[in-house]
């Protein structure tokens, strides 16, 4: 049984990673006052990608190939741990806090040695900067985890959110909101979305994760497109999963349960979508070299974060 | 930003209503219906745009399709930097001999289906410098072309007409 | 049976021990001829082999409990008492001994012009020798000899090519490592009340009567010297050169090894006092944090491949000394609480040491395999090399991983341990709860830093397209060249599915404890090495099994590199040093790195004709603020103490009757 939630609740995650962007993409059209696509353009995006023909540079090695699956696969992951409809039905020890993290670097080498195994100089670029910001965000990711651990005194995704379901909200959330404020930061500059990076650039000069997938085509970019918009996804739930814990349950689960879970969850997607359209639509893109700057004011607001949650926890 | 927030408010949305789809369209060539049926009737079509050599007219009334007055974005129609990441590869001007391999290479490494524009008219027929020294003419010298967008440059309602037209027609 | 198996354990050690001996006088009787490296080296594997089976039944014999206790008699000559620490550590002497001489089989070789073959080994021999002897000593005097030993033969490997830059390094290492000797003697000789041959009970007994001073100055002088040896900033100096220089095989267990023993000689000796000083822990934690932190960052932008590995071995035992001192913190705290903390940090501690043995120690090999056959170690020249080698490319990938900290390989699991429990400390106090986020921060940029300097070697030297000549034609690699890395990636992976299960519980497993079961450390958060493996590669199989059905089914066409229409050359592509560019922005004042652009005018006539020069350079921090400002305050002294010799005969009396009367005065 529990196999069974942990499989449909993987499900829901992965076909609803092309909505969210999908949506992210809609809602920032109507900030420009444009009309914008409809918000499943991605999936016939990624399906039309599916029927073309993959061009490979005769530069790269079996590396390049292998590059899609681990990127997808760690998205997998996070889509199979992260607690969006339930809690308490992925083993402990899988959806532990640093494993996440870890695996959320996997993901980001991989992409960045797929960069790298082109043989022009665009990609090489973007892995440059792609690392650099995956190495320099990890103080800001752990802090900020840590912290949403010890305020529950949970250590996996799973425990964490099952805590904050658990509690009145005026009890459990408002302690954490400075650190949730520090994980979006964090979910700014994993994701490629302002003011870190730009989804939308055609420059490869602004480019970071763009840069990366240059040389991909076919059914490889598929599958990166996808990975990266199931990786929004995922931190998007958990982000919302604790700034708004309602309807995520523990099994045993019930038809109506589930059907309260599955409309919280879209409706929790819609509104993280809308808070990164408005993000995007309101502040440009921060030059390359002051991302330093970013990374310091991200790991000073998870580590106040910290320092509210011990002065709760300890006064 | 509260300034920003209360201009896009009032502002509204400014996209204009679908334009009007003529119903003549020049002969439909077999790689192009192929190209449009495998890509779900052309419901998502990611844009390349090379510049052959153009006098950017062209340029100027693409770069105003993404605005917010004639939103290409609105028909699944987007533009992209990588010719790999390309369904269609859209040619302005005459190609001049210095593009002559560039345009070869991008048409190359696009991934089938694809089809190829001809957008304005330097593209689609040489236009002034068709017999230039400097020039090799047309596009279809150089790459197959199976659509043409006449103009010199055309507007971006004609862009837009003759994308959509070339997506509908050949889609029944 | 017990009796037959002890007396056969101690043959095996007594073997181990004395075989590179034996090699060394092979070795010099057989040197005319063209299979004395294959005799030697194949010694010395047997060596490793004796030794390691005697490590095993050892330890399937006693246990792996700290009380375990055997009495090494070395065929009656001697009477050590080995206890499980130091069986521990000389398994990975053994196991180090045995990768790296199969290694040294085919790398040694392609280099008898450049090194004298059968001296080399004689060097090697001592060192293996010098290190084993090291762990074995049972007194003060011995172990002072050992360590000697080890490290004069260990000079010899530095300097093996005779070339000045390792000339320069292995000076550099000769003064450094009789300083930390020094430093070592004294404050051995301080606790053992100035008995040189004491044995080590007794120094631990007259510990006892020290005074609080003399325990302090012996914990900082221990500190300094087993520090400085295993790598410590700001004692470091040498490593970055040192290790590089060595044959391939040498640096290995010079950088996989020797440092482990340096870490062994460290944790004996604290073993020795009777109480730790009260500011021992911070002493330790800082010095551990500062040097993980600058290992990782100077790794993320060295140029040498094999100087990367030596940055990143600072950064390793940085981690590990971090986590000593954290140790010395909380053991034998009052408050159960703080010392529940304890198991668990030493369970990363175990777990950190045979980790980074294992990659290092394939990494040094591959990449001396790389250099070996390219003829070069510089990063900005390598690349393209997965086309070439695609196996080997796939072994170092998964080495860099494994050194990377990445789940599935074993150090992934190590390093869990440590952030785990440095966050379920977090919950006794609030001053823990600051500090070890504090530090639970700094060791998640130590992480990144030290993924980005592996992503980026390996990126340099196998992706993309051969930046020069020398890695376009390479020849195909010899077997013993990659068969000791893979197995170094194979032991990764079995370190973190078996070692990880029975170190954390070795008393459970007598009594039937699953090793599939998770494996829980302080706070109650369990993490399983089974489960994780699983999960990669049903997650993998699952993907193979999409893509072949969902896609479109054509074999994907092969064309050239999107250059935008402009023929681009193989030099274009970003190399090692502009892939760091970033990191050495941000982080500009700590490397003091420079650019200079240099505009020379060459011709009269036309001054818009220049020759134009990029230079750029890191200085070395420590170098800067710590050993130049030290070493112009000794030029100082000594130019103004120069003064005294001024030829003018009286002051010269006048010394000669102060001196006198000051001795005088002093004995009376």
């Amino acid at each position: 049984m529990t196999y069974l939630l942990i499989t449909f609740q993987a499900l829901v995650v992965l076909l609803s990673a092309p909505l969210v962007v999908g949506m992210v993409r809609t809602l920032k059209a109507r900030f420009q006052n444009r009309q914008g696509p409809s918000i499943f353009l991605p999936y016939v995006s990624m399906l039309s990608l599916l029927r073309k023909e993959m061009t490979i540079t005769k530069h790269s090695s079996w590396v390049f190939r292998v590059v899609p699956f681990v990127v997808l696969g760690s998205a997998f992951f996070l889509a199979l741990v992260v607690p969006s409809l339930f809690f308490g039905i992925v083993p402990s020890s899988l959806d532990n806090i640093f494993l996440f993290g870890a695996v959320v670097a996997l993901g980001s080498v991989f992409l960045v040695l797929g960069g790298m195994d082109t043989g022009s100089t665009f990609g090489n670029m973007g892995s440059s900067r792609e690392m650099t910001l995956a190495a320099l965000v990890e103080p800001a990711f752990y802090v900020s985890l840590a912290t949403l651990a010890l305020a529950t005194g949970a250590w996996g995704m799973g425990g964490i959110i099952g805590h904050f379901t658990s509690l009145p909200w005026l009890v459990a959330v408002p302690p954490v909101i400075v650190t949730l404020i520090g994980f979006l930061f964090v979910l700014l500059a994993e994701n490629a979305r302002y003011p870190v990076d730009n989804p939308a650039t055609h420059l490869e000069l602004t480019m970071v994760h763009e840069a990366m997938i240059l040389e991909y085509s076919g059914t490889y970019l598929a599958m990166l497109e996808y990975a990266s918009a199931i990786k929004l996804t995922a931190l998007l739930a958990v982000c919302m999963g604790i700034l708004i814990p309602f309807g995520i349950s523990a099994p045993p689960v019930t038809f109506f349960g589930l059907g309260v879970a599955l409309i919280a969850f879209f409706g929790k997607l819609a509104l993280g979508a809308f808070a990164i359209a408005f993000i995007e639509s309101v502040i440009v893109k921060m030059r390359f070299y002051r991302m330093q700057e970013y990374m310091m004011l991200a790991f000073f607001i998870a580590l106040l974060g910290l320092a509210v949650e011990l002065i709760v926890l300890y006064h | 930003m509260l300034r920003l927030l209360s201009k896009i408010i009032t502002t509204g949305k400014r996209t204009e209503k679908c334009p009007q789809i003529p119903t003549h369209v020049e002969e439909i060539g077999e790689n192009l219906k192929r190209a449009i049926h495998t890509l779900y009737g052309g419901r998502t079509l990611r844009i390349r745009h090379v510049d052959a050599g153009s006098t950017n007219g062209e340029e100027y009334e693409l770069t105003a399709l993404g605005n917010a007055l004639y939103d290409i974005e609105r028909f699944g129609i987007s533009f992209v930097a990588s010719p790999r990441h390309a369904d269609v590869i859209t040619v302005s001007g005459p190609v001049t001999r210095n593009m002559e391999h560039a345009l070869k290479t991008a048409y190359e490494m696009t991934p089938e289906p694809k089809i190829v524009i001809a957008l304005g008219d330097g593209a689609c027929t040489g236009g002034i410098w068709k017999d230039s020294y400097a020039g090799v003419g047309a596009v279809e010298n150089v790459i197959p072309v199976d659509a043409r967008i006449p103009g010199d440059p055309p507007t971006p309602e004609d862009v837009l007409r003759g994308l959509l037209s070339i997506v509908t027609t050949t889609r029944k | 049976m017990h009796l037959m198996s002890s007396f056969t354990i101690d043959c095996l050690f007594a073997v181990a021990f004395v075989l590179p001996l034996v090699g060394v006088v092979l070795s010099l009787l057989t040197r005319r001829f063209s299979w004395n490296n294959t005799l030697v080296q194949s010694i010395f594997i047997l060596s490793g082999f004796a030794g390691l089976i005697a490590g095993s039944y050892f330890f399937a014999l006693l246990g792996i409990g700290n009380s375990a206790s055997f009495n090494a008699t070395f065929f009656g000559l001697v009477n050590i008492a080995l206890n499980s620490m130091q069986v521990f550590f000389l398994m990975l002497v053994y196991g180090g001994v045995l990768l790296t001489s199969l290694y040294a089989i085919q790398s040694l070789p392609p280099y008898k012009d450049v090194y004298v073959l059968p001296t080399l080994n004689v060097a090697s021999a001592f060192f293996i020798v010098g290190m084993q002897a090291t762990i074995l000593s049972p007194s003060l005097f011995t172990f002072l000899m050992a360590w000697e030993i080890m490290s004069v033969s260990a000079y010899f490997l530095v300097i093996a090519d005779r070339s000045d830059e390792s000339l320069r390094a292995g000076w550099l290492y000769f003064v450094m490592t009789h300083i930390g000797f020094a430093c070592i003697a004294a404050g051995l000789l301080l606790l053992a009340g100035g008995n040189l041959f004491a044995s080590w009970h007794d120094v631990a007994l007259s510990a006892l009567s020290a005074t609080p001073l003399a325990i302090s100055v012996a914990f900082v002088l221990l500190f300094a010297g087993f520090g400085s040896k295993a790598g410590l900033v700001p004692l470091h100096q040498w490593l970055p050169y040192a290790h590089p220089q060595a044959p391939s095989g040498s640096s290995a267990l010079l950088s996989g090894v020797m440092l482990k023993v340096a870490l062994f000689g460290f944790i004996q000796g604290v073993a020795l006092f009777p109480f730790v000083p009260s500011f021992s822990a911070f002493l330790v934690i800082g010095i551990g944090l500062l040097s993980a932190f600058f290992g990782a960052l100077r790794a993320a932008v060295e140029n040498d491949a094999k100087r990367v590995l030596a940055w990143s071995s600072i950064e390793n035992m940085g981690l590990i000394f971090s986590a000593v001192g954290i140790y010395l913190l909380v053991h034998g705290s009052p408050d159960s609480a703080v010392s529940a903390i304890a198991p668990s940090i030493a369970l990363f501690i175990i777990l950190h040491t045979v980790n980074h043995f294992i990659f290092k120690t394939g990494l040094f090999m591959a990449v001396g395999a790389v250099a070996s056959k390219t003829h070069t170690r510089n990063l900005d020249e390598l690349g393209g090399l997965a086309q070439r080698w695609p196996i080997f490319a796939g072994i170092f990938l998964a080495l860099s991983l494994a050194a990377a900290a990445l789940p599935p390989f074993g150090t992934f699991f190590g390093e869990w341990t440590y952030f785990q429990t440095l966050a379920s400390g977090m919950t006794v106090s609030a001053l823990f709860g600051g500090s070890f986020a504090l530090i639970l921060a700094l060791l998640a940029l130590v992480g990144g830093l030290a993924l980005f300097a592996y992503v980026r070697m390996f990126s340099a030297i196998f992706l993309g397209r051969a930046r020069t000549t020398h890695a376009e034609q390479v020849s195909p690699m010899p077997i013993l060249l990659w068969l000791p890395p893979l197995s170094s990636v194979l032991l990764s992976i079995t370190a973190g599915l078996f070692l990880f299960p029975i170190l954390s519980a070795p008393n459970a497993f007598t009594e039937g404890m699953t090793l599939f079961g998770d494996v829980a450390v302080l706070g109650g958060a369990s993490m399983n090495a089974w489960w994780v493996l699983l999960s990669v590669l049903s997650i993998g199989v699952l993907l193979m099994v999409f893509r072949r059905f969902l896609s479109n089914r054509n074999p994907a066409r092969i064309t050239d590199t999107w250059d935008c229409g402009q023929p681009i050359t193989p030099r274009m592509q970003y190399t090692a040093t502009g892939f760091s560019a970033p990191i050495r922005f941000f982080f500009k004042s700590i490397l003091m790195s420079e650019k200079e652009l240099i505009i020379e005018p060459i011709s009269m006539s036309n001054p818009w004709i220049v020759r134009r020069r990029l230079v750029w350079s890191i200085q070395s921090f420590f170098e800067y603020w710590l050993y130049r400002p030290i070493g112009i305050a000794v030029f100082a002294v000594s130019h103004a103490v120069k003064k005294l010799q001024n030829g003018v005969i009286q002051l010269y009396l006048l010394l000669v009757i102060c001196a006198l009367v000051l001795t005088l005065a002093t004995t009376l």
